[in-house]
């Protein structure tokens, strides 16, 4: 298959892009499909949908072997053709999308086998896939676009997509107030990206990913004194998507959806699009800082260094909220917001290095163990009769074996334990740190401590012990299409940085900052389906030793943060019994509890803020324009009519009076 | 008779059967007005597909002369050209599922469908006139019937003073735009008010620019009223708000875009220099529409009221787009007015199964109502997913258009559409989704009834669909306006299109504010 494609590479190159649209339509078709023809037949439902979505992965597959390295533009749709604007729709086929596309189809598809039975039960069974479908089509958008207004309108698309299945249980007030929230937050993050993309094509002329990046590549300083603000406000996009602060808040609330969706959309793919789009406009963050006169204080401070500090501050908030949870579910979310903010750290350290590898790699890593464990936390509260609260749990250990020990790998790996993947991966983000910026690479072991903490409690607190309530001790173990997925999703969480995946990435940004020349962002060497594979066994002793011999210090710290965080948890809540905390920590455990009062925060001044303005402009309408205005015009009118009316009295003498006076002063003007 | 005339004419001539036939036979004239209704849309249909983007800038033309004497000449002149193909199409649309979604009317049903179809009529008629004298005609005819359905079959307490209010605000826009017009055609000297004459007789003898500094505000301020303009604008939520369902999508939908068309096809290309004065201060009005109507938008409890005001903020793109003068801008507005019709329209007829089938529109008494109609409760999803400008929708691809074709000369009023837009537009719409349809079904509705059958469902599903149609394939619109706001642009901003043409690419308007960009 290799050779064959080197040697017709221009008929492969009419392949790819029909493979790459494939990919995209695939799963739109098949819930269009559903939606308006299957919809009452439910097993027709979910084997249509899951074609759609293996389909896709399949084709993935296939294009990873194809996508030799050479980025592949396909044909554009000419969505909006205006003279000096033209909107097209494209797709940019190379390593990155092709990586991201895999992970998105694969945990897409092993999500949609283990809905099949979480949702069997579902009056709207069919309204879920559908939705899921079309979430995976706008997830895949994001991932193949070509250019910056595509990528817009899909990240809009898998907002709304999220919104429709965060309030997939309408009738439940929370879950449709979550969904709204969730919303809206992305939209303020949209605001900004928006904006940035308007700076970046006012100042380039194209939006375009490989123009721009050939753009810029030829003339870092291209964008000038905006080229901080087009970077923060293009990262405000990813701020909504991937919930940092201040955007974290909708994060948590999205829990209400069903854990499915919980498990695809915000822990794997939806909150790791903020990283992946990072990483497609990492051009942006590794030209020359400016900033516009109102802000040169900055000075040389690249929007890069902002950003990985955002990420840092994200990653501790997020990992001490985590600390006081008692939902299953909340404690996962908040882990997935500080393992995001890893990932953006490294994003945005990495523009000192030329390279966001490092935060690509957690995001693949991240995405089969995070998505493994909220599949795992469902089948749990699937078990528990839908109960979600640990400290209702307990003893699952020996009822649900297969989810016990697929919880323990994903637990294992989210730690950072080597040899998981997670530790690899992990690893390479406090590398990074550790040369950019040391200051967070403390924060960043800091966060590893907790990690390993709140994971503990977890996982002590759940399955060991005895059962703290009726329905946990009634438990037993999920149908197999549950247990499956979680089975097919420990594998890679275990071994996938085994493989050169790491280096796999980072060739992907070869072409940034060491003058290849090459402007596209894809990489230079070539890499077929076999090579691969060869490097991939070659290198396997290698890789897995790996990190202690290129970063020692980094690799230390992060087993020794494992270590200190795995043996205070074992401290705590080793022996069972209420939780501790409360009671050493006082009022700080509250303030973990209550999340720091951030939503509390906002409900008391950002909405009210906006009510007061349309309060404000509300009566200006009805009073100043609907009274003053309207009314006044009905009023002088009709007082004039009024006035012209006391003269009209029918009486003779009246209207001769009249006319003799109006006959004088006529005679006064003209005689005078 | 050529296609244009016989748009025209078709809903007309479905008045007058109707207008034949007994007013006790209540299925045969609604059968009649439907069926003049689809023959209408057909007609559309066939015109928007015959338009050529490559041929003459005006086609289909038909000239019926009327009054013609040495000094004067006045005739009915109809012709499209790309906006005007499209808007046909659009108002023939929703013409169309106007009539179907009004099968509740009861009393003097028969009265209110030839209304219905004479406002039909007139509403093609201004987008199809070429000669200005028969725009305003048929505008007024159109507005007429909205006067007197609003009166009869409007509902709640304040419609008498509502109709009370739409009448006077848009008598006295339209008079303050027919000054305009008068003046332009006594001032020009021409000798018609044919818009291609006109046209021809003022690129030779341009008016001057004191002259154009008084008219340009007359036209700007006149028929910015019929669209709504921030500060002129108070008459459109409480009229749509008592109006029928039928009559607020016409309005709302249709005639409220043929000021723009006017602003579009009169006010730009004819005086240039009342352009470059006067749309700055289009540009700080629109921002007018964008904030303060979506803020007193998010304040509204009743949903038709939300509507309403939401379709003002609406309107502030296409005034921004208008305001840029450049292409992108200009298309962007094109776009926004069709994609907008759409979404209007469809947002009274849900407004007016709610009210017919719930009782109320009050959102603090609704909730929960998705699970009762799923037909109908995603059909308002869609659209006020739409209205808050959701890719995929026509109302995207206008908005996102003309905030690129109006960036490089008012970068902070985009600024303020974007918020308006994405935030702003986000919080009312998906507030009052949640109060309507999520949460808990109170009781009471407990039995209320989704639309059933095909027949039902086909007004909305056909707007609904075109509002996806546009928004994937924006280009069948853009692609037939483009020669005739490229000619726009041409005559609006000579200078700069002289620019464009000699190879610098994209037109650049004067600054309206400052640029961060070029810092």
């Amino acid at each position: 298959m290799d050779a064959h494609v080197t040697t017709a590479a221009a008929a492969a190159g009419a392949k790819v892009q029909d493979l790459a649209w494939m990919v995209l339509a695939s799963p739109l078709l098949c819930g269009a499909g559903t939606w308006f023809f299957t919809r009452r037949l439910r097993g027709l439902t979910a084997g249509l949908n899951l074609f759609g979505i293996a389909l896709s992965l399949l084709l993935s597959v296939i294009l990873l072997g194809v996508a030799d390295g050479q980025p592949v533009a396909a044909t554009p749709f000419e969505w909006l053709p205006i003279p000096g604007l033209g909107f097209t729709l494209g797709l940019q086929v190379d390593r990155l999308s092709v990586l991201m596309s895999l992970v998105v189809t694969v945990v897409a598809s092993l999500v949609m086998v283990y809905s099949t039975a979480y949702m069997h039960d579902d009056a709207s069974f069919s309204r879920f896939f559908c939705k899921l479908s079309l979430f995976v089509f706008s997830m895949l958008g994001i991932v193949l676009a070509d250019n910056l207004v595509m990528m817009f309108a899909f990240w809009e698309l898998v907002g709304v997509s999220s919104y429709l299945l965060i309030g997939f249980w309408h009738g439940k007030p929370e879950a449709g107030d979550a969904a709204k929230k969730a919303f809206l937050t992305n939209r303020l993050g949209d605001f900004g990206f928006l904006l940035g993309i308007l700076v970046v094509w006012s100042a380039t002329g194209t939006v375009r990913l490989s123009e721009l990046a050939a753009k810029l590549h030829a003339e870092p300083g291209l964008l000038g004194s905006m080229a901080g603000v087009a970077g923060l406000l293009v990262f405000m996009g990813a701020m909504g998507k991937s919930a940092q602060f201040p955007l974290h808040v909708w994060l948590p609330d999205a829990m209400e959806g069903p854990t499915p969706v919980s498990a695809l959309i915000h822990a794997a793919t939806m909150v790791a699009a903020g990283v992946y789009m990072l990483c497609r406009v990492f051009f942006l963050y590794t030209v020359p800082a400016g900033w516009p006169e109102a802000l040169e204080f900055l000075g040389n401070l690249g929007a890069g260094m902002i950003i990985g500090h955002v990420g840092a501050f994200t990653a501790l908030l997020a990992a001490l909220m985590a600390v006081q949870q008692d939902d299953i579910k909340r404690i996962l979310a908040y882990s997935t917001l500080s393992q995001l903010g890893y990932m953006v750290m490294a994003v945005g350290l990495g523009a000192a290095e030329g390279t966001p590898a490092a935060g690509l790699f957690h995001l693949v890593t991240h995405a089969f163990f995070k998505a493994m464990l909220f599949l795992g936390a469902g089948s749990v509260i699937h078990a528990c009769h839908h109960e979600q609260d640990i400290w209702r749990m307990g003893g699952l250990r020996k009822k649900m074996p297969v989810t016990f020990w697929a919880f323990v790998l994903g637990t294992l790996a989210l730690a950072g334990v080597p040899p998981f993947s997670g530790f690899y991966s992990k690893d390479e983000i406090l590398a990074t740190a550790l040369h950019v910026a040391p200051p967070l690479f403390f924060v960043a072991v800091a966060v590893a401590i907790l990690t390993t903490f709140y994971m503990g409690r977890l996982v002590l607190v759940a399955f060991m012990g005895e059962a703290r309530s009726e329905h946990a001790s009634h438990a037993h173990e999920s149908p197999r299409a549950m247990t499956m997925p979680l089975v097919v999703l420990a594998v890679p969480s275990v071994v996938i940085a085994w493989f050169p995946l790491g280096e796999h990435i980072a060739s992907a940004f070869g072409g940034h900052g060491h003058g290849a020349g090459h402007g596209a962002s894809g990489g230079a060497s070539a890499v077929g389906l076999l090579p691969l594979l060869e490097k991939i066994f070659g290198g396997l002793d290698a890789a897995i030793l790996g990190p202690f011999n290129h970063n020692a210090m980094a690799a230390t710290f992060g087993l020794f943060a494992v270590l200190l965080g795995g043996s205070l948890a074992w401290a705590c809540y080793g022996k069972g019994g209420p939780d501790p905390l409360p009671g050493l920590l006082g009022g700080w455990a509250r303030l973990m509890r209550r999340k720091f009062y951030f939503d509390e925060i906002y409900s008391g001044l950002v909405i009210p803020l906006h009510d007061m303005l349309g309060a404000a402009f509300s009566l200006a309408d009805r009073w100043l324009l609907g009274g003053l205005v309207v009314r006044g015009l009905h009023g002088t009118v009709e007082l004039a009519g009024r006035a012209l009316r006391l003269v009209q009295t029918g009486n003779l003498q009246t209207y001769s009076f009249l006319f003799a006076a109006g006959l004088a002063v006529v005679a006064w003007f003209f005689l005078r | 008779m050529n296609l244009t005339t016989s748009l025209v004419v078709a809903p007309l001539v479905a008045a007058f059967l109707v207008l034949m036939v007994p007013g006790n036979f209540r299925v045969v004239t609604r059968g009649i007005a439907l069926l003049g209704g689809l023959v209408t849309l057909l007609l559309g249909v066939a015109v928007f597909v015959r338009f050529d983007p490559s041929g003459p800038q005006y086609q289909m033309e038909s000239l019926v002369p009327w009054v013609s004497s040495s000094s004067f000449r006045l005739g009915l002149h109809l012709g499209v050209d790309g906006v005007g193909a499209s808007m046909l199409l659009v108002t023939a649309l929703v013409g169309f599922s106007a009539i179907a979604v009004s099968w509740n009317i009861e009393r003097q049903s028969k009265l209110f469908y030839i209304l219905l179809l004479v406002m039909l009529g007139g509403a093609l008629g201004t987008f199809a006139s070429l000669d200005l004298f028969f725009f305003y005609f048929f505008n007024e005819l159109a507005l007429v019937p909205t006067f007197i359905m609003i009166g009869v079959w409007g509902t709640g307490e304040d419609k008498d003073y509502a109709a009370f209010k739409i009448t006077l605000y848009l008598t006295a826009g339209a008079l303050v735009a027919l000054a305009g017009l008068i003046g332009l055609y006594t001032l020009s000297g021409a000798s018609s008010l044919d818009l291609v004459e006109l046209q021809r007789h003022l690129a030779k003898t341009p008016l001057s620019p004191s002259v154009q500094a008084f008219l340009f505000p007359c036209l700007l301020l006149g028929f910015g009223t019929l669209v709504g303009l921030w500060p002129f604008h108070s008459w459109a939520p409480q009229g749509y708000g008592c109006a029928p369902s039928a009559t607020a999508m016409m309005h709302a939908g249709i005639l409220k875009k043929a000021g723009l068309l006017a602003l579009l096809r009169v006010a730009l290309p004819l005086m240039p220099q009342g352009v470059e004065r006067w749309m700055p201060v289009l540009a700080l009005l629109c921002v007018g529409n964008l904030l303060w109507c979506g803020f007193t938008a998010m304040r509204q409890r009743d949903l038709n009221l939300l509507v309403g005001h939401s379709s003002l903020a609406h309107m502030g793109f296409a005034f921004l787009g208008i305001a840029s003068v450049s292409v992108v801008g200009l298309t962007g507005t094109v776009l926004v007015m069709v994609s907008h019709a759409l979404l209007a329209a469809l947002s009274f007829a849900v407004t007016g199964w709610l009210r017919h089938h719930v009782g109320t529109l009050d959102m603090d008494k609704m909730g929960g109502l998705l699970r009762r109609m799923p037909f109908i409760g995603t059909v308002m999803v869609m659209c006020f997913m739409a209205g808050c400008g959701l890719p995929g929708f026509g109302n995207f691809a206008g908005e996102a258009t003309v905030m690129f074709g109006a960036w490089k000369s008012a970068p902070w009023i985009v600024v303020i559409a974007a918020w308006g837009g994405l935030i702003i537009g986000g919080v009312y719409m998906l507030r009052s989704i949640r109060s309507v349809l999520h949460g808990a079904l109170p009781e009471e509705w407990g039995a209320v009834s989704d639309a059933a059958g095909a027949w039902r469902r086909l007004p909305f599903a056909l707007m609904a669909g075109g509002l996806l149609f546009l928004g994937v394939f924006p280009s069948t619109v853009t692609r037939r306006v483009q020669p005739a706001l490229a000619k726009v642009v041409e005559q609006a901003r000579p200078a700069a299109a002289k620019a464009a043409a000699t190879g610098a690419g994209l037109v650049n308007s004067p600054k309206l504010a400052g640029t961060p960009g070029d810092r």
